[in-house]
C-alpha cells in the first residue's frame, strides 16, 4: 500500500513540477523547478529502500536481515546541495530580471528576439 | 590497481586556483595570473596524463582509496585524456585573453573562479568514471557557465542566462533520473560496472529508458536540433572569452557523453542510438548553415555554426564505424581549437567599436582600423572551419567523408559537402564585410585600441600546428583511441573488474 502512494506521489509531484515549469510567470517556473527535484530525490528514495530492510549504520541487524543502501542517501544529499544552487542562482536571476524589466511575465521578456 | 596523482592533480589544481583567486580578490592581476598558472599547471597533467595512457593503457585513480565499484574512481582512457587535454588547451587561450580584454565583467572579483570552475567541471566531467559525478561536474560547469553570462556586459546577458538555466535544468534532471534509474537496476553508479553488466546482455525494463534519457540529456548539452533553441542567445551574449569556451569546449561534454554512451555502456542498443543520432546531425548540419548564412551578428553567426558543426561529428557518431568515429573525433578536436580562435578574434573585432557589439551593421568596414594580421586570422579561421585545402579543418573534413564513403551513406554525404560549401559562403562574406568593405555611413564610433591579438593568436598557431604539421601523429593517436573504444573491456578491466561471465 505505502508503495503505491509512494509511486503516485512521486508521479504526481513530478506532473506538478513539469506543468509549474512550463507557466509563464517566471517565480512559478522556479518553484516548479524546486518541485521536480524534491520528485527525482523521492525516486531515488525508492530506489534505495525495500520492506523489511534496517535503517543503515543505525540499527542493530536480525541475521539474515539486510540493511538499505547507505549510498542512496549520500547521492540525494549531494543531489539537495546542486539543487538548492541552481534553485537559487534561478531565483536570483528572476529577481534582477523583474527589476531590470519590471515584470516576471516570460512572454514579455523578449529583448533577445531581434 | 596503481593510483595515478595525475588525474587528482589535473581535477584538482583549477579547483585550488579558483580558491585561491577567490582569497586574493583584491588584486585582478593577481586573479588572472593565478588563473593562468593553474591551467598551465593542469594542462600539464593532462599531457603526462595523455603520454601515460598511450604508453601504458588506462589510468585509474581511486578516489580515498575506496575500490571500484564502491568507490568514485577517476579514470582517464585514450578518449578521455584526449578530450582533456584539449580542454585545458583551449582552457589556457582563454584566461590569457582575460589578460587585455577591456570588458568591465572581467574586472568582477566573481570572474576568474568562476571561469577556474567551469574549467574544473569540464575536466571532471571527461575524466570520471562515475555516472553520478558526472552528473555533479556537469552541473558545476553549467553553474558557473550561467553565472558568467548572466554578468555579461551584454545586456542581453541575464536573459539568455536564465532561459539557458531552466532549460538546462530539466535537462540535467533527466540525466539524474535516467542515472537513477541505472542505479536501481544495477545498484553501482561505477560505469565501468554498468557496462559490464550490460555486456552480458542483461537488459532490465529500465536500462533502455536509462539510455534514451541519458542520450537527450547530453543532446541537450550539445544543443542538438530539438534542444538547440538555447545556444545562438547563450553563446552570443556571453563575455568573449567564455563564449569561445562555451561554442568550443563546452558543446563537447555532450558530444564525449554521447561516445560513452554507444561505445562503453549501451553498446547493443548503439545501432537504434546511432540511427537517431545521424538523423538528428543532419538536421543540425541544414538549419545551422541555413541560419549562420542569414544571421546578422558575427558572434552569432558562428553559434548558429557551431550548432552546424555539432551535427558533422554526430553524423559521424552516428556512421558507428570506427573509420567515422576516427573521423569525427577529429572533427571535434579541430572543430574546437578553430571556434574559438574565431570567436576570440571577432571578440576582438568587436572591441574596437564602442559598443562592443558585433552586429555587422557595426562592425562592417571596420578592417581599415584593426590591426592587418587579423584579417588574414579570421580568413584563415573561416577557411579552416570551412575545410580548404591546406588547413587542418580538411583533414578532418576529408576523414569524416571517408567514413561515409566507407558506409555508402551518399544521401547525407551530399547535404554534408553542400554544407561545406555555404561555411565557405558565411565566413568569406563575414571577412569581406569586416575587412573589404569601405565603412558604413551609420556605423557606431570606434576606438583606438582593442582587446590584445595575443590569445587567439596562439590558439590559432597552436592549432594549425596540431591539426596540420603533426597531422600524421594527430590521426595515429586518435586512431588508437578509437581502437581501445572499440573494445569495452579494455576500459572495464583497468578499473579492476574482472570480465563478465
Amino acid at each position: 500500500m505505502i508503495e503505491l502512494l509512494f509511486a503516485l506521489s512521486i508521479g504526481m509531484l513530478f506532473g506538478i513540477g513539469v506543468f509549474q515549469l512550463l507557466r509563464r510567470d517566471l517565480v512559478k517556473a522556479a518553484i516548479g523547478f524546486a518541485i521536480l527535484f524534491s520528485a527525482i530525490n523521492l525516486f531515488f528514495v525508492a530506489v534505495g529502500a525495500f520492506e523489511g530492510e534496517f535503517a543503515p549504520y543505525v540499527s542493530n541487524v536480525e541475521a539474515g536481515r539486510q540493511t538499505s543502501d547507505p549510498l542512496i542517501q549520500a547521492l540525494i544529499l549531494t543531489a539537495i546541495v546542486v539543487s538548492f544552487g541552481s534553485f537559487s542562482l534561478v531565483l536570483g536571476f528572476v529577481n534582477i530580471i523583474s527589476r531590470r524589466y519590471d515584470t516576471v511575465d516570460s512572454n514579455d521578456i523578449n529583448k533577445l528576439k531581434h | 590497481m596503481e593510483q595515478n596523482y595525475f588525474l587528482l592533480g589535473a581535477l584538482v589544481t583549477p579547483l585550488i586556483g579558483a580558491i585561491l583567486a577567490l582569497v586574493f580578490a583584491s588584486s585582478n592581476r593577481l586573479q588572472r595570473s593565478i588563473a593562468v598558472l593553474a591551467g598551465l599547471i593542469a594542462w600539464v597533467f593532462c599531457i603526462a596524463l595523455l603520454t601515460q595512457v598511450h604508453d601504458s593503457g588506462v589510468q585509474t585513480y581511486a578516489l580515498g582509496n575506496w575500490k571500484p565499484p564502491y568507490g568514485i574512481v577517476l579514470v582517464a582512457d585514450a578518449l578521455g585524456g584526449l578530450f582533456a587535454f584539449m580542454v585545458t588547451t583551449i582552457m589556457i587561450g582563454g584566461l590569457l585573453y582575460t589578460f587585455h580584454c577591456r570588458d568591465k565583467c572581467m574586472t568582477y572579483p566573481a570572474f576568474v573562479p568562476l571561469f577556474l570552475l567551469m574549467e574544473v567541471g569540464l575536466i571532471g566531467a571527461m575524466l570520471t568514471g562515475d555516472l553520478f559525478t558526472l552528473f555533479v561536474f556537469m552541473e558545476l560547469m553549467v553553474l558557473a557557465s550561467v553565472s558568467l553570462t548572466a554578468i555579461s556586459d551584454d545586456q542581453y546577458g541575464l536573459e539568455a542566462a536564465l532561459k539557458y538555466i531552466l532549460i538546462s535544468s530539466m535537462g540535467t534532471l533527466f540525466l539524474l533520473l535516467g542515472i537513477g534509474a541505472l542505479y536501481a537496476t544495477f545498484g553501482t553508479l561505477n560505469m565501468a560496472e554498468i557496462a559490464r553488466s550490460l555486456l552480458t546482455g542483461v537488459r532490465p525494463f529500465l536500462a533502455p529508458a536509462a539510455a534514451i534519457m541519458l542520450l537527450c540529456a547530453f543532446l541537450l548539452k550539445s544543443a542538438v536540433f530539438p534542444f538547440h533553441f538555447w545556444q545562438p542567445d547563450f553563446h552570443t551574449t556571453a563575455p568573449t572569452p567564455v563564449s569561445a569556451m562555451l561554442s568550443s569546449i563546452v558543446v563537447k561534454v555532450g558530444v564525449y557523453g554521447i561516445i560513452r554512451l554507444v561505445t562503453l555502456l549501451f553498446i547493443e542498443e548503439a545501432p537504434f542510438l546511432e540511427r537517431w543520432l545521424s538523423t538528428l546531425g543532419i538536421i543540425g548540419i541544414l538549419f545551422g548553415s541555413l541560419g549562420a548564412l542569414r544571421t546578422y551578428n558575427a558572434k552569432r553567426m558562428l553559434a548558429y555554426s557551431t550548432f552546424a558543426q555539432i551535427g558533422f561529428i554526430l553524423v559521424g557518431i552516428g556512421w558507428g564505424t570506427p573509420l567515422a568515429m576516427i573521423g569525427a573525433i577529429i572533427y571535434a578536436f579541430n572543430h574546437a581549437f578553430i571556434k574559438s580562435s574565431l570567436l576570440l578574434l571577432m571578440g576582438v573585432v568587436a572591441s574596437f567599436t564602442t559598443t562592443k557589439s558585433a552586429n555587422f551593421a557595426d562592425i562592417s568596414g571596420l578592417g581599415g582600423k584593426l590591426p592587418p594580421v587579423l584579417g588574414w586570422l579570421v580568413l584563415i579561421g573561416g577557411l579552416s572551419l570551412a575545410g580548404i585545402p591546406p588547413l587542418n579543418g580538411f583533414i578532418s573534413k576529408l576523414t569524416l567523408i571517408q567514413g561515409g564513403v566507407d558506409r555508402a551513406d551518399w544521401a547525407n554525404l551530399i547535404i554534408m559537402v553542400a554544407a561545406g560549401i555555404l561555411t565557405v559562403m558565411y565566413m568569406v562574406r563575414a571577412w569581406q564585410r569586416i575587412f573589404q568593405q569601405n565603412p558604413l555611413p551609420a556605423t557606431v564610433d570606434t576606438k583606438d585600441q582593442g582587446d590584445s591579438l595575443f590569445a587567439p593568436l596562439l590558439l590559432i598557431v597552436v592549432c594549425l600546428l596540431l591539426g596540420t604539421v603533426l597531422a600524421e601523429p594527430m590521426i595515429q593517436l586518435i586512431s588508437e583511441t578509437v581502437r581501445q573504444l572499440g573494445d569495452a573491456q579494455i576500459y572495464i578491466s583497468a578499473v579492476n573488474l574482472p570480465p563478465p561471465a
